[in-house]
């Protein structure tokens, strides 16, 4: 991989984790103030839009965060080549999960 | 320059092999506090991207119905096993995101010395497990 994309890489594995911290910090400090919600208040808590499309891009940055990170331990501790393809591709595929069914909870129909 | 003679270079010592240690070596593979503060920050970044497909389902359930958020709220709320799960997941999220502040700090060469690096490797743990417990304690 040449230089350019390890410093990319770098970057956005910094920003996606801001990204969920930011997200994660929001949602600990709603439920400190408010209190453990009942389901009216959290079903009106995800049809905001604006908390919809944060949770999304929390989602997506997880993913990504989690992909990056996965695919750069695996290595570091597998040896066996058929495992590694293994655990790549269960990697890919639990990200890529991720992405389609947090679109589809949040924005599908119900 | 000369070629080295086979003799000296069969006495050699062999140049060591720097390499990652495998899982069954962990056990006998005493790290200090600043190697088992990044183990444990791979271990629960591993633990919380598992766990993610785990979480999505709970919130799909939460957000389905008033049956269905009931539902979610007995296994979180009334259950002791799933409240010990979620308490883990609480903590790993938590150690996770305060041991990667500590890396990004550490990226902009501070606390790099040994001191600091010991000491605040564990104050990861001391907060993040303080932090949990505050937050268990307001939720529950």
């Amino acid at each position: 991989m040449a230089r350019s994309n390890y410093v990319t890489e770098w970057w956005l594995q910094r920003i996606s984790g801001m990204l969920i911290g930011a997200y994660v910090l929001l949602l600990i400090v709603l439920l400190l103030i408010n209190g453990t919600p009942n389901a009216a208040q959290w079903q009106a808590l995800f049809a905001n839009g604006l908390f919809k499309a944060a949770t999304l891009l929390a989602l997506v940055a997880t993913a990504y965060h989690g992909l990056v990170g996965a695919l750069h331990v695996w290595p570091d501790y597998v040896k066996s080549r058929a495992v590694l393809a293994v655990l790549n591709a269960y990697t890919w595929l639990a990200a890529g999960a991720v992405v389609l069914w947090s679109v589809h909870i949040l924005f599908g129909s119900k | 320059m000369a070629n080295p003679d086979p003799a000296t270079l069969a006495k050699a010592r062999p140049r060591p092999v720097y390499r990652n240690i495998g899982f069954g070596e962990l056990s006998n593979y005493r790290l200090p506090i600043p190697g088992i503060a990044s183990i444990v920050h791979r271990v629960t970044g591993v633990a919380l991207f598992v766990a993610l497909l785990f979480l999505l389902g709970l919130l799909q359930m939460s957000l389905k119905s008033e049956a269905g958020f009931e539902a979610f709220r007995s296994m979180v709320w009334g259950n002791l096993f799933g409240k010990l799960v979620l308490i883990g997941l609480l903590f790993a999220l938590i150690y996770h995101w305060i041991a990667g502040i500590r890396h990004i700090l550490q990226d902009r060469n501070w606390w790099l010395d040994l001191t600091a690096a010991r000491s605040t490797a564990s104050a990861v743990f001391v907060i993040s497990a303080v932090l949990t417990l505050l937050i268990v304690w307001r939720l529950w």
